[in-house]
């Protein structure tokens, strides 16, 4: 089958190069009758002319030239039509022929574009790998808009600090809030468990109770699930280690301190545990007498504070911030 | 034998007179065919020259889209560092 396909295709070639190379014969050939005919019809004139004139038999002459006029003109009818439609073939083909190239040339210019294409989508995603995007540890990463929005504590801590609306209450709150801290003994070390939770459970137990003076908002039971769960302190210290807002260079209001970058955070807990070691010394030294002496005192003073804020609505929150610190 | 004379001559008259109408109506249809003739050539010289015109056109526009993507193609390959994974 192969064989006699192959045998087929040349022959067809042939074939169509053979029928080609003779309608191009009878083309040329046409033409060139056409282009003999305008010369035998004038010599033929002349001829009928002459005859005409010399001739006695007039009759015959003008018959004669009755046919070979109606022959000619058929003929040259017959010649026009063949020539005509030789062209109009020819013209056909070559639009066809030019209609095929416009296809295979859009092919070729659809199939270029797709390279390209491919080639910009290649390098577009090359370029992308070698981008390193930089990788910074989960710590170091703020919550974004969002997550503040829908997180709790964030939240919580966001409207308690909003609520603070005078920056002088803020201050003389926050004031006494750590001198409070500072009375009571810090740990050695940073335990997530407290080694000594009486002291701070002192400190708490205070809040509470103010707190819950100062508004009876907030439900019983969950005081008493905040009292009794000291859980609570690690989780809430570690987180209170990002969102602490900083002491030294805390902008008017409270509520921008949000825009806090994360370069400030490593040097964050340095501080603290200097602070922290300073007082551990300082508890070393002072007896355990006089702490619990200056405790109400200083207790009393949280009190004044927190009697002194503007806003007692959301108690809740405030509690969080209270255990942050 | 006058009036023999002038009925053949009459006879004669009016044949000719035929023959003369009948000349004049073949001279009618064959410049009525050979304007025809003209005007079929007038059409297809039209018509063809459109289509001449119009195969020019695209033979044109093709000729640049083929330089163009001869262009293209040379670019292509004298760079082949872009083809390079």
């Amino acid at each position: 089958m192969s064989a006699a396909a192959t045998m087929h295709m040349p022959r067809e070639g042939s074939n169509y190069d053979e029928i080609s190379m003779q309608q191009s014969l009878l083309f040329s050939d046409c033409l060139k009758d056409l282009k003999n005919l305008r010369t035998q019809l004038y010599s033929a004139a002349e001829y009928f002319e002459l005859s005409y004139t010399n001739d006695g038999d007039t009759q015959s002459v003008v018959e004669t030239l009755k046919d070979y006029a109606i022959k000619a003109l058929v003929n040259t009818v017959d010649h026009l039509g063949s020539v005509t439609y030789k062209v109009n073939d020819f013209v056909d083909e070559k639009v066809d022929q030019v209609a095929g190239t416009e296809l295979r040339v859009a092919c070729i210019e659809q199939r270029l574009r797709m390279c390209q294409e491919f080639m910009d989508h290649e390098g577009r995603s090359q370029q992308s790998l070698v981008i390193n995007t930089p990788k910074f540890h989960k710590r170091y990463i703020l919550p974004s808009a969002g997550e503040i929005k829908k997180g709790g504590n964030l939240a919580k801590l966001k409207s308690v600090e909003s609520s603070f609306g005078d920056e002088a209450d803020w201050n003389q709150f926050r004031n006494t809030v750590r001198t409070t801290i500072r009375e009571t003994p810090p740990p050695p070390l940073r335990r997530p468990v407290l080694p000594s939770p009486p002291p701070q459970r002192k400190t708490q137990r205070s809040a509470t109770f103010s707190f819950s003076s100062i508004s009876n908002t907030a439900p019983k039971k969950e005081q008493d699930k905040r009292a009794v769960s000291p859980h609570r302190f690690p989780l809430l210290r570690s987180g209170s280690v990002a969102i602490r807002p900083t002491s030294v260079s805390r902008p008017t209001t409270p509520s921008k301190s949000r825009t806090i970058t994360p370069k400030r955070y490593p040097s964050e807990p340095r501080r603290s545990a200097s602070v922290r070691v300073a007082f551990e010394k300082e508890a070393q030294k002072e007896p355990e007498q006089q702490q619990q002496h200056q405790q109400p005192s200083k207790s009393r003073r949280l009190l004044k504070a927190l009697l002194s804020r503007r806003k007692t609505k959301k108690d809740d929150t405030l509690y969080t911030y209270l255990d942050e610190y | 034998m006058a009036k023999a004379g002038g009925i053949t001559n009459a006879v004669n008259v009016g044949i000719a007179v035929q023959a003369d109408w009948e000349n004049r109506e073949f001279i009618s249809h064959i410049s009525l065919n050979v304007r025809r003739l003209f005007e079929f050539l007038v059409q297809f010289e039209s018509t063809t020259k459109s289509k001449l015109a119009s195969l020019n056109e695209k033979l044109d526009l093709l000729e640049r889209r083929l330089e163009m993507l001869e262009v293209q193609v040379s670019t292509a390959t004298a760079n082949p560092s872009l083809f390079a994974t």
